[in-house]
């Protein structure tokens, strides 16, 4: 028989007795045992409806049945439940967030709205007469206040759905502008913005999309000097970043301010999503305390991505976002969520906070914001990238002066091949990186070499490893063949 | 009505000062004879609340089973919650009325400048639509 504490106040109800043991293999059949052995226990516990009442929380030992199985949640003899009621309150009389939803931010400053206009009312026709949504949920999402780091692959869904959703005031931090490679996913931004800030093109659309919003725009990088300042003002976050330093920025700030990040990332053709930072739930480092060597794991810009990809997986953030918003549903809090394109498939792995995390733990070493280039092992960007590389590096324009001189001399290609096929140099022989140490033998190590390949840095690696390999007279391309595009062919298309 | 031993109020106001400007919230712990409900322990908690905490307050559930856990342990009862109102009186709020919970008993700490000023403590009704004050004394009151 599994055990029911009460508590204090309950056990007028109960004759008195402090914990009850129980029949009933789910938590669902012991609260109806519960009930009918102490039916004045019923309207304490369970509205008209027969739900359990908005302020009650179920304990299984020390889990919320909310992120178990609910009221199905299986229950053995061993087991204990605990009743432990939802409590908030607050000196300011606003509309009151429901449990699990996120409150408004900052009441003092701008008082929420409480009436949408009849323009408003129309375009929200299909959120009013859902239930789950109705004037009260689309009040929540108009007096939300969402940041959106980046304007790029996630952001672009992100940004398109929260507008036209209203949610009325989006904070959106990007630095870059439009470029031709964008387009293939960044649906927000369309070929008329080539050149333009992603900033301006973002909000622009999204205005258009819904008037009614306000655009918080930052055209600065987040970093640890400037993050708390911008996040400050949110009631949520959504992480639509593609690189290490700045998404263990954004979770450590995240938990710091205690507001929830809405996480996803991508590669290729797989994403991943969770939601982060969710008071009791894990955070980023709980699932990965520490980033991985730099240049282990590619960028998108390196490694390439499916362009539909972004689009899935940053909806499945704005999904996750509106629910907290609307405090609706199951969120991905405690769950990570992993998508494989090219399976069709989702699967879905449990977190737990780690009481031992250094940022969200019981003991958190890390309080404030770190340098996060420098955890990430990242270099800063006045220090060379490849520092042995860089010793040796040729200017495109040299390279085609000794082609023209016929100097003797090897080009080397270290390029996949379904790159070479885009474009090459014809006097490159196509070397991929990874290839390079069985192919080691087709190299005269007294010959001179120049090793390029799209942007310079997998040719650094090659360099680099072929002077530890004892080659003496070896360089690396400057720019790779982007920048032999601009300076010395600009037939040569660029991707 | 609800009376607050010495070592539970130097906790409450002490937290309720710490946090100042913020809303902060905890719960009290001791027993309940017939009407009369005295408070030995005050367990002072992490305001959870996700946006800015200078009006507002949310305690978390798990925080309130580990101090019901000590309570059971030590022969004591839970018996009432208290947060503070940072520069503003101790009243219930239409906030503090919809978000409690019926079952207990809650003080409010009025803080003003950083010092405590005044507190009440309330009982909301079943259907949590009213607050009725409760009778309550601390240590200097």
């Amino acid at each position: 028989m599994a055990k029911v504490l009460i508590p204090t106040p309950l056990r007028q109800f109960t004759q008195k007795h402090d914990s009850v043991e129980l029949e009933g293999s789910n938590v669902s059949e012991v609260l109806t045992e519960l009930i009918s052995k102490f039916p004045d226990l019923r309207k304490q516990i369970f509205n008209d409806e027969g739900k359990l009442r908005s302020f009650v929380n179920v304990y299984l030992n020390d889990e919320d049945i909310r992120y178990l199985g609910k009221e199905a949640t299986p229950v053995i003899p061993t087991d204990t439940l605990s009743i432990v009621p939802s409590i908030a309150g607050g000196a300011i009389d606003i509309a009151p967030a429901e449990t699990g939803s996120i409150g408004v931010a900052e009441p003092s400053t701008t008082a929420p709205a409480t009436t949408l206009s009849k323009e408003e009312i129309l375009r929200y026709s299909r959120h009013l007469i859902m239930p789950e949504v109705g004037m009260e949920g689309q009040l929540k999402l108009k007096n939300a206040k969402v940041l959106m780091v980046g304007t790029g692959g996630l952001g672009a869904p992100l940004g398109l759905y929260l507008s036209a959703a209203g949610v009325g005031r989006i904070g959106v931090v990007d630095f870059d502008v439009v470029d031709f490679t964008n387009l293939q996913r960044q649906v927000i931004h369309g070929t008329k913005d080539v050149g333009r800030k992603k900033l301006d093109s973002a909000a622009d659309k999204m205005l258009d999309i819904n008037p009614n919003i306000q655009i918080d725009r930052y055209e600065v990088a987040l970093d640890s000097s400037n993050a708390m300042e911008i996040l400050a003002p949110y009631d949520l976050v959504i992480d639509g970043t593609d690189n290490f330093p700045t998404r263990y920025l954004v979770n450590d700030a995240c938990v710091i301010l205690k507001k929830p990040n809405v996480y996803g990332s991508i590669f290729r053709f797989e994403g991943q999503a969770s939601v982060f930072a969710y008071p009791g739930g894990p955070c980023y480092r709980c699932l990965y305390p520490e980033p991985p060597p730099p240049g282990l794991v590619p960028s998108c810009a390196e490694g390439g991505v499916l362009g539909i990809l972004p689009g899935t997986i940053g909806l499945i953030q704005a999904t996750e976002a509106v629910k907290l918003i609307l405090g609706i549903g199951e969120t991905l809090v405690g769950r990570l969520l992993l998508y494989d394109a090219l399976a069709m498939r989702f699967r879905e792995l449990k977190l737990r906070r780690n009481p031992e995390c250094p940022v969200c733990g019981d003991h958190p070493t890390v309080t404030k914001l770190i340098d996060y280039q420098q955890f990430c092992g990242m270099p800063h960007k006045e220090e060379p990238a490849v520092s042995v590389a860089q010793e040796g590096e040729i200017e495109p324009t040299e390279v085609k002066a000794k082609i023209d001189r016929g100097d003797d001399f090897l080009l080397i290609d270290v390029r996949e091949p379904h790159e070479y096929q885009i474009c090459n140099i014809p006097q490159a022989k196509l070397i991929p990186l990874g290839d390079l140490a069985k192919r080691m033998n087709e190299l005269d190590s007294a010959k001179e070499i120049v090793a390029h390949c799209k942007s310079g840095v997998r040719s650094g690696k090659a360099v680099d490893f072929l002077r530890q390999a004892g080659f003496k007279k070896v360089r690396n391309m400057k720019g790779g063949i982007l920048a032999w595009s601009d300076k010395v062919d600009p037939r040569v298309p660029k991707y | 009505m609800i009376k607050i031993e010495n070592s539970a109020w130097d906790v409450m106001v002490s937290h309720a000062e710490s946090t100042f400007p913020n809303e902060c919230c905890g719960a009290m712990i001791g027993n309940i004879d017939g009407d009369q409900k005295r408070v030995t322990a005050a367990v002072p908690m992490e305001n959870a609340y996700t946006g800015a905490q200078g009006a507002r307050y949310e305690l978390r559930p798990e925080d309130l089973l580990a101090a019901d856990r000590k309570a059971r342990a030590a022969g004591l009862d839970l018996i009432g919650i208290f947060h503070s109102h940072p520069d503003c009186d101790a009243y219930f709020s239409k906030t503090d009325l919809e978000n409690s919970c019926p079952w207990y008993s809650f003080v409010v700490l009025s803080v003003k400048s950083g010092k405590f000023d005044h507190a009440a403590s309330f009982l909301p009704n079943p259907e949590q639509t009213a607050a009725e004050k409760e009778e309550l004394t601390w240590p200097k009151s």
